[in-house]
């Protein structure tokens, strides 16, 4: 095609070099704020809708399931060969922390010692009942850190229990139908924690608030107190939390245990596969939600190339009929145009680049978006990210050689008198 | 041989209902090394008349030949080979890229000559030093006086020695000064064999050529 022909590429970059190199510092400043705007604008409207999820995913796997959980079966109430699939998950080299758990569903009631008429309805909720290690869960989830009043489990507390925040009146979301909040509870209370025909009286060692709904409604207290309480008499875990090394393929793990022999005893997943269904089709709505606003963004800046290169290659018309007067090809000359939309698009992506990888996803990172329901991320992948450059740019291409060209193939005695 | 030759163009104007014809028949030969004024009142078709021998514009009707090819069958490509390798241009208002640097004026059509950059950088420079302005290479043409700026827009002319060289009213926007220096220019150049066809409407610089061609309503007048 001779549009491209080197000569026309020489002579248009020849061309274009010196109209950037002299053009007004503050007009090409301009255009790049522009096109780094839409980039963010492209890049970051999806990732902080898309974020908001990935936050909630980031929060499921720090504070509760760890890189891959290891849960009972469907039809099982516990994992079958616990002591045997714990042993062999302990014997992998890839696995930093475990945690392995007792489940059991319960009831808290509270205010029981106030309580005047047997008539009225008692304060009671129900919550999951957590068994776990303090150790070993604060080692692999964090859970200390999340005790907002009182203090964490020791190992050896006995009758003593950590609460999930939203079970309490104070840090609830308000009446929900079917979820009767616990009033007056604070670090000390003493409260009645019942598992099947069993029930104990305990105290409330501290509140541990999460944005992961299982930690935040649940209620944890030392493994053996639980065993006890739901009669527990073997080593039949409920779910086994494991942290993998940095840089471990969650899904080849998952696949590993499986094919060990696990997979038998236990239902084994990657954080990924254990998010709440709804949690992916939220994910892709906000991804396509995101993704049309940006192309709004795309939009606009194209017609500001647009109008930036039509109004400079209207104004240079007569300079654009001498050139062709004097034998330089249209192609060039369009040529030189398109490479001027190419520095600015690829000067504002690359600016643009920078700042989202240099700055705001390891800022927002460091200090996530606090929404209700998850710790809000900046979520670029890097392949989306260069799609959309890829995108800005043929946009930006397109848009500076239509008006170039609108221009350069007007008859070139007209664009060299001023006759229209 | 002519190195031009026009036979009976005729060169019209439609707006809308109304016609008005510019060129009105005009034949006329220019010999290789002939400098040739065209000259005029205003509106008499003189810068028309060049605009259609310099492939600038198509004739309504009539044929042109340069250097024996008839042109009005050419592409528009062809004839744009035709301006870039065989001739020069010098307008009125010297007609010079803003952001380029004289020296970048007259390196830019060399290149799309298939020069390289440092041929077409050493032709240019001698381009310039020839019309008095090796000093002045990497001057932005605002940093230049008109008369300066005119000696540019001829030395990007005569770079690459072409076989015609048009000149438009060169002196029409220049004080005596500079005047006198592009016409001793020309003079210079004819004398060493360029072939030049300039349109002026000032006699005195008429009377420096070889032959005067006087075009009063389209037709040429004797």
């Amino acid at each position: 095609m001779s549009f491209f022909l080197p000569l026309n590429l020489r002579v248009g970059w020849y061309l274009a070099l010196r109209q950037i190199r002299r053009a007004s510092k503050w007009t090409t400043s301009l255009i790049v704020f522009v096109m780094v705007l839409t980039f963010l604008n492209l890049v970051a409207v999806t990732g902080i809708l898309v974020g908001l999820i990935e936050g909630i995913s980031n929060s499921y796997r720090i504070q509760y399931t760890g890189d891959v959980i290891v849960s009972a079966l469907p039809d099982k109430s516990y994992i079958e060969d616990s002591p045997g699939v714990l042993k062999f998950i302990e014997s992998l080299p890839q696995v930093t922390a475990i945690s392995a758990r007792y489940l059991a569903g319960g009831t808290v009631e509270a205010n029981y010692l106030t309580r005047t008429d047997t008539s009225d309805k008692a304060n009671q909720t129900g919550a999951q009942i957590v068994g776990v290690d303090p150790v070993a869960e604060a080692n692999l989830t964090g859970l200390s850190k999340y005790v907002i009043e009182g203090a964490y489990l020791a190992p050896d507390d006995y009758d003593q229990i950590l609460i999930g925040a939203r079970i309490l009146e104070k840090y609830s979301f308000g009446e929900q139908p079917g979820l009767t909040p616990l009033k007056n509870v604070v670090p000390g209370t003493k409260v009645r924690v019942t598992i099947g025909s069993n029930t104990r009286e305990m105290t409330v060692k501290g509140i541990i608030m999460s944005k992961v709904d299982q930690i935040a409604v649940g209620v944890y207290m030392p493994e053996d107190e639980l065993r006890q309480l739901a009669s527990i008499n073997n080593y039949d875990l409920s779910q086994i939390a494991i942290r993998l090394a940095p840089g471990t393929d969650a899904a080849a793990i998952r696949d590993l245990l499986n094919r060990s022999g696990v997979g038998d005893n236990a239902k084994v997943r990657t954080y990924i596969d254990a998010i709440p269904n709804g949690v992916a089709d939220i994910t892709n709505t906000f991804a396509m939600l995101g993704n049309m606003i940006s192309s709004v963004g795309l939009v606009v800046a194209s017609i500001t190339i647009f109008i930036v290169i039509f109004i400079n290659a209207l104004t240079r018309r007569k300079f654009i009929g001498i050139l062709k007067g004097i034998g330089i090809s249209a192609a060039a000359i369009e040529i030189s145009y398109v490479l001027q939309s190419l520095f600015y698009a690829v000067l504002g992506s690359g600016i643009g680049f920078a700042l989202l990888y240099g700055f705001l996803v390891p800022y927002i990172s460091a200090h996530p978006i606090d929404f209700p329901f998850s710790d809000g991320i900046l979520y670029a992948p890097l392949p989306g990210t260069l799609l959309r450059i890829a995108l800005l740019v043929a946009t930006t291409l397109i848009a500076g050689y239509i008006p170039a060209r609108m221009i350069v193939q007007r008859n070139t005695l007209d664009s060299i008198l001023g006759r229209n | 041989m002519a190195i031009i030759h026009t036979k009976n163009i005729i060169k019209t104007y439609k707006s809308g209902l109304v016609e008005t014809s510019v060129l009105k028949g005009i034949t006329l030969a220019v010999e290789r090394g002939e400098w040739v004024a065209i000259m005029g009142r205003s509106g008499a078709g003189k810068s028309t008349l060049m605009y259609q021998m310099s492939l600038l514009d198509e004739p309504s009707s009539g044929e042109i030949y340069i250097d024996g090819t008839e042109v009005h069958s050419l592409s528009e490509r062809e004839k744009m080979h035709f301006r870039l390798f065989k001739f020069g241009f010098v307008f009125q208002d010297y007609a010079l890229m803003p952001e380029l640097s004289a020296l970048e004026n007259v390196v830019l059509p060399l290149l799309m000559e298939r020069l390289s950059v440092d041929e077409a950088e050493a032709k240019a420079t001698e381009a310039l030093k020839r019309v008095g302005l090796g000093h002045r290479l990497n001057n932005l043409p605002s940093q230049l006086s008109g008369g300066e700026q005119q000696r540019v827009s001829i030395a990007r002319a005569i770079a690459e020695k072409p076989e015609v060289l048009f000149a438009d009213e060169p002196t029409a926007n220049l004080d005596r000064e500079s005047s006198g220096t592009v016409m001793a220019l020309f003079k210079e150049l004819h004398n060493e064999g360029q072939t030049i066809i300039m349109v002026t409407h000032e006699e005195e610089y008429g009377k420096m050529t070889d032959r005067i061609v006087h075009l009063d309503d389209g037709r040429i007048v004797l």
